[in-house]
């Protein structure tokens, strides 16, 4: 028996396979407004609609400074967008919940407590008795590669293995949709990959919708469904591409596959095109 | 087995210790004053005043006053220094009237504070109270103003209130500024301990050590500025193994010694 939901696989048997349902997550008419501190308004996101359907393994790709983390952050309730409104099966996200799981690029882990006591933290916090939250937790710990790093603190450890710790502890009270802010994007290219990896081997056992903001055209194509093009200041969507690519997918497999290169060139030339040069391939 | 250099550096602070008192001991001789008694004189003073009843009652009266004004101050402090870390109106609200008594030494509030409330141990307590207070609220305020927020987003996806966040997130991660201010806060007690009662004369080691001055025993002067001293260190030393214990999570992976760093 998984620790990782069961819900969500009852969940995708009984779903309908039409586009009528109501999706996970529904972005309507969403714009917002920071004041910069010379007090003028600044449009960070204008106009941002996007239906995210149940399952889905989504990106969120543009240059740095298009506003894509904001719209991860208004889908997770931390922020709250100045026009429209963002739902999360046909409710309205007023503010953070465990239905939604956040992965940040700074990790934000609890420093003074272990790695287990780190992933125990939600299922505790959930009402989880200590025997099981621990057993639940020191299988995710094992499933993310981390077994005998338990009573670790983080400082201990290395940016791939926080980010490690991170993923289990937001695993580990069964959010339906996982907000990842440019979780690799702290990381050195080899640890990089072999967490990109890792994330899709565990995203296949339950296929989780998946949100995921980055600024790598490469990192996009290799996990996503759909990439969703951002332009900058303001934010828009200028494209969502569909990525039809087999799955489950190796990365040594899909380098040299003519349809990922293709699209990972297509998604450079569109970006080429429209001048946002810092999108890294 | 200890290393020969583990022992030098294990030992240093009461080297350090030695070579003050024979430089004292040296200078004291070579001077020949009344006022500066010999190094062994006033060592000699110490056991006269620890074995003597109505000075130990004196000391531990002082003490009595440290820990209920390091105490309260602590446990008040605490809250408000993280409040006004998390929560823009409360900082706005009380950090004028912090700027204003931080600067001002809290002895010199005594004479007031005496006039209202009278010489009793009330008035030596809320002093010390005072002395605490400032650095503990400072450090707690700072702490916590430096908790990253997407740790307490984490702490909100996982369904914690906004209270449950400050107490379970907001405390923890500030803990080891929090206690940094401690650590300043009681020395800090300890100095206004004295200085209290040496404005208010009544009871205390304050109190021992300026009547000694007024009748001339400079022996006993020195031996109360020792013991004062010692227990400093004594505080700070057991302070310190404490704290070192609640943030070890925090703590750079070097050893040091444990006090006098």
């Amino acid at each position: 028996m998984s620790v990782l939901s069961s819900r969500s696989d009852r969940r995708k048997r009984t779903a309908p396979a039409s586009g009528l349902t109501t999706p996970m997550i529904e972005i309507d008419r969403v714009s917002q407004t920071f004041q910069t501190s010379s007090r003028k308004d600044h449009l960070a996101l204008s106009d941002i609609s996007l239906r995210v359907e149940d399952g889905a393994f989504v990106s969120i790709l543009g240059p740095s400074g298009c506003g894509k983390s904001t719209l991860l952050y208004i889908v997770g309730g931390f922020v709250n967008p100045s026009q429209g409104t963002a739902r999360t099966k046909g409710r309205p996200i007023t503010g953070p919940g465990p239905d939604r799981g956040p992965v940040f690029q700074e990790f934000a882990l609890f420093p003074w407590k272990s790695v287990l006591g780190n992933v125990m933290y939600g299922p505790r916090q959930q009402g989880v008795k200590p025997a099981e939250a621990e057993a639940q937790s020191r299988v995710l710990i094992e499933m993310v590669g981390l077994k005998g790093f338990e009573d670790f603190y983080p400082k201990e450890l290395s940016g791939g293995m926080k980010q490690r710790v991170a993923l289990a502890r937001t695993l580990a009270y069964h959010p339906e949709v996982l907000l990842m802010d440019e979780p690799f994007g702290a990381l050195d290219a080899h640890t990089r990959t072999r967490l990109q990896n890792d994330l899709l081997n565990i995203w296949e056992r339950d296929r989780k919708t998946v949100l995921f903001v980055t600024h790598s055209v490469d990192e996009a194509v290799f996990l996503s469904d759909k990439v969703v093009m951002m332009t900058q200041s303001p934010g828009r969507i200028r494209e969502i591409v569909d990525i039809d690519l087999p799955r489950p997918r190796r990365r040594t497999e899909l380098l040299l596959d003519p349809r990922y290169q293709k699209y990972v060139v297509d998604i450079e030339r569109m970006f080429d095109d429209t001048g946002e040069a810092e999108v890294l391939p | 087995m200890i290393s020969g250099r583990a022992l030098v550096s294990r030992a240093a602070p009461l080297l350090t210790c030695l070579g003050l008192f024979v430089i004292w001991q040296v200078g004291s001789l070579a001077l020949k004053n009344d006022s500066v008694p010999t190094a062994l004189e006033a060592l000699r003073a110490v056991p006269t005043i620890m074995g003597d009843k109505e000075s130990l009652i004196n000391i531990l009266a002082s003490l009595r006053r440290m820990a209920i004004g390091f105490g309260v101050a602590v446990l008040l402090s605490i809250p408000l220094g993280l409040l006004m870390g998390r929560n823009r109106f409360v900082a706005s609200f009380f950090n004028p009237l912090l700027m204003v008594i931080y600067p001002v030494p809290k002895a010199a509030l005594m004479p007031i504070i005496m006039l209202w409330i009278g010489v009793g141990d009330l008035s030596k307590t809320l002093v010390i109270f005072l002395g605490v207070s400032l650095p503990v609220i400072y450090h707690s305020f700072e702490g916590a103003k430096a908790v990253e927020e997407k740790m307490l987003w984490s702490g909100a996806a996982m369904g914690l209130s906004a209270a449950e966040r400050m107490v379970r997130i907001v405390l923890p991660a500030a803990l080891p500024e929090i206690l940094t201010g401690c650590r300043t806060g009681l020395v800090l007690a300890l100095i206004t301990m004295v200085t209290s009662e040496m404005i208010a004369r009544q009871s205390g080691a304050g109190n021992i050590l300026f009547n000694a001055l007024d009748m001339g025993q400079y022996d006993t002067v020195f031996a109360m500025i020792i013991v004062i001293g010692a227990m400093g260190i004594c505080f700070d030393a057991l302070f310190e193994m404490l704290r070192a214990r609640l943030v070890k999570w925090s703590e750079p992976q070097f050893d040091m010694p444990l006090s006098f760093s």
